[in-house]
């Protein structure tokens, strides 16, 4: 298993990932065309022909066995830049009179675009048979290499947006509260809208002037901040990271926005290069725990490796490691230990 | 015999009672009896003083029983609604929302706090015993207050406003609020109308929420009471859109009851009122005619009654020596007088914003 940006001949097996992720997974709609200019998008990316502020790094994970995509994750290089990137802020607002002997402290959501210009990490999915083996920290972790690797492409901070509550009919009760009352559509419609980057309609749909959050019904307040019982353990790993909610929330469906000054990210801090060495032997690992991602971009790779460098940062690679990484002895390589 | 004159402190037992039975409460008639001694005595300074522009006076005023020897109602004027502090409404609004992307348009009523009726001259604190309700003395008590501006018009503003108690629940709740203002002061609707009245209605709504409510984040039965009086102020509301006041966008921060403004010269009682100088005549030779309110020009002997708009065929008002004897004026004076019955009501909704 390994990860590599994605390329031109994916778009198959791209389209058979669409397909399986469904409604909920926005950004990959079950659109050839769509897809297509996605590829199209990354590849220009990772070439860096498209400006730092435009770019989305789309990667794929790939089954070496079977040559088959099997999960993919990304990295948009600034939010904000083409179209707004909203959020709602949990503020609070006292209302306080010495007087009245009164002092409460009423949250309340403002509208905000506090977040444009920071790198996002998103689009991540994992088919189901291959969530095992550690696949999901690969693809989850796999970025934080690459944004260490290419840190000066990168802005200060990073967010990732998290899928919030849903009951069991797949209804978001703080969009039944407060969305659907702006938005003449349905949630899914808006989210799909969304998902392919046509977010226009929410500046001009959207409730511009603060809500106090007491107008809003039990059930919707208490998905603010909250996320998907499915969603719970991607949020550990970014949180394990070093990410943090600092009160943000998505305007649908209320689920946290956590972020991170990219500098403070573990992964990004306490990654490093290694030389490679190739020795013939393969170690049996249960459980990898040591990342390794190559250094140049369109031709970037990461995966798991079965051993750590040694004292003098000298990392010894199976063949069959070097050969799915496309590295060779002297070599370098970024390894993490997680 | 009913008059109607400037409030004394010997009036102070009855303003408590009054305020006491007035339903629902009211926040300018607090059932607090420092506060109703503070109004007269700040009533008596306004009446006494030389006045060229409106200011935070308040006139009160009672209605008496002559044969009864009894005050059986109240009411006041505040030459300005937020002289010395800001008057807080919620002015409706209505914003578009328009998705060019989506083709779609709508529109999202808000309710926005506002000081815009903060100039205008305010009728309040009315409450009248209620064995009169519904008689002359209820349209007396009520109008005879325009009968004074009319007189005094340098005195108060050219935008006359009225707030009327607003929808109530048959358990004496406010569901607006209930939906609105509960969240920000966990009291009850009672609660707060009282400390209003005893403290000041302005000092609470700075604790009010700041930013604009979205209509559809309320609760239904909060909705339908916005712009909804009282039930029992139903004909009070009435004869004021038939006066010619009309319904504003302006409701009251607390309970969402309508404010209606009218602008002084085009109401009825200051289009139709009419000066003319006095013969007493007895009850028995006056003529038939229709009854009207009839004033005397005495700024703190201000009184006003209801008579027969009897003139003679050269336009003097013909008045009983009782009604003359009340209202102090002999042969020869002028008073101003002004029918009482009004044309039918028209219920709108000022587009123009006064």
């Amino acid at each position: 298993m390994h990860i590599r940006p994605i390329a031109r001949g994916d778009l198959d097996g791209l389209q058979v990932l669409a397909q399986e992720t469904g409604v909920g997974f926005t950004s990959l709609p079950d659109n050839r065309d769509f897809l297509a200019s996605k590829i199209e998008s990354a590849v220009s990316a990772f070439e860096e022909r498209t400006p730092a502020d435009d770019r989305l790094y789309f990667f794929v994970l790939e089954d070496d066995a079977r040559g088959e995509l099997v999960g993919c994750c990304a990295i948009e290089g600034q939010v904000g830049r083409e179209v707004p990137f909203y959020n709602y802020r949990v503020g609070t607002l006292a209302h306080s009179s010495v007087q009245l002997d009164l002092h409460r402290t009423i949250d309340t959501l403002f509208l905000s675009s506090d977040h444009t210009g920071d790198a996002e990490v998103c689009s991540l999915y994992l088919r189901p048979e291959y969530r095992r083996d550690r696949n999901g920290a690969l693809l989850s972790k796999a970025r934080w290499l690459f944004m260490a690797q290419f840190r000066d492409r990168f802005p200060n901070k990073v967010l990732a947006e998290m899928r919030g509550v849903f009951d069991e009919n797949g209804v978001s009760p703080f969009w039944e509260c407060l969305g659907s009352h702006f938005f003449p559509m349905a949630f899914t419609e808006a989210d799909r809208l969304t998902g392919l980057g046509q977010k226009s309609f929410i500046g001009e749909l959207m409730p511009k002037f603060p809500i106090y959050t007491p107008f809003l019904s039990e059930a919707a307040r208490a998905c603010i901040g909250e996320v998907h019982e499915q969603t719970r353990p991607a949020l550990e790993m970014l949180k394990k990271e070093g990410m943090r909610w600092e009160g943000y929330i998505d305007i649908f469906d209320g689920g946290p926005t956590v972020e991170a000054y990219l500098d403070d990210v573990r992964a990004i801090r306490t990654s490093r290069l290694c030389q490679v060495e190739v020795a013939g032997e393969a170690d049996n690992t249960e459980r990898p725990s040591w990342l390794v991602s190559t250094t140049e971009m369109v031709n970037f790779r990461a995966a798991w490796v079965g051993r750590g460098p040694d004292d003098h940062d000298v990392i010894t690679l199976t063949e069959e490691e070097a050969r799915r990484l496309d590295v060779g002895a002297g070599d370098s390589l970024r390894v993490l230990e997680t | 015999m009913l008059v109607v004159r400037p409030a004394t402190p010997a009036d102070l037992p009855h303003l408590e009672r009054l305020a006491g039975s007035a339903m629902p409460r009211l926040t300018n008639l607090p059932v607090h009896r420092d506060r109703l001694e503070e109004r007269i005595t700040r009533s008596q300074r306004a009446f006494s003083r030389d006045i060229d522009f409106p200011g935070d006076e308040h006139y009160t005023f009672v209605i008496e029983d002559r044969e009864r020897h009894e005050v059986v109602g109240t009411a006041t004027i505040r030459a300005q609604a937020g002289a010395s502090e800001a008057y807080y409404t919620y002015r409706q609004e209505t914003l578009i929302h328009a998705s060019q992307q989506l083709n779609v348009r709508r529109e999202v009523q808000t309710l926005s706090l506002s000081h815009e009726v903060s100039e205008a001259t305010l009728l309040c604190a009315l409450s009248l015993d209620s064995r009169y309700k519904g008689t002359t003395a209820e349209s007396l008590l009520r109008r005879a207050r325009l009968m004074f501006i009319a007189q005094y018009p340098e005195r108060f503003s050219t935008i006359l406003a009225v707030a009327f108690p607003g929808y109530l629940d048959g358990e004496g709740e406010s569901p607006f609020w209930n939906s609105v203002g509960r969240h920000f002061f966990v009291r009850s609707f009672q609660e707060i109308n009282h400390l209003a009245g005893v403290r000041s209605k302005s000092f609470i709504a700075e604790v009010m929420p700041q930013f604009p409510l979205y209509l559809p984040l309320l609760t239904p039965q909060a909705r339908a009471a916005i712009g909804r009086e009282h039930p029992d102020h139903e004909r009070a509301l009435e004869e004021m859109l038939a006066e010619g006041f009309v319904r504003s966008r302006h409701v009251d921060i607390f309970d969402a009851g309508p404010v209606v403004k009218g602008e002084r010269d085009r109401l009825e009682t200051f289009q139709r009122a009419a000066w003319h100088p006095v013969r007493v005549r007895p009850d028995a030779v006056l003529p038939d005619a229709e009854p009207a309110m009839i004033a005397n020009q005495k700024l703190g002997d201000f009184r006003c009654v209801v008579a027969r708009y009897a003139l003679s065929p050269t336009g003097q008002l013909m008045l009983t020596p009782e009604h003359a004897a009340i209202l102090g004026v002999e042969e020869g004076r002028a008073v101003l007088a002004a029918p009482l019955g009004l044309p039918d009501a028209e219920d709108a909704i000022d587009e123009g914003e006064l």
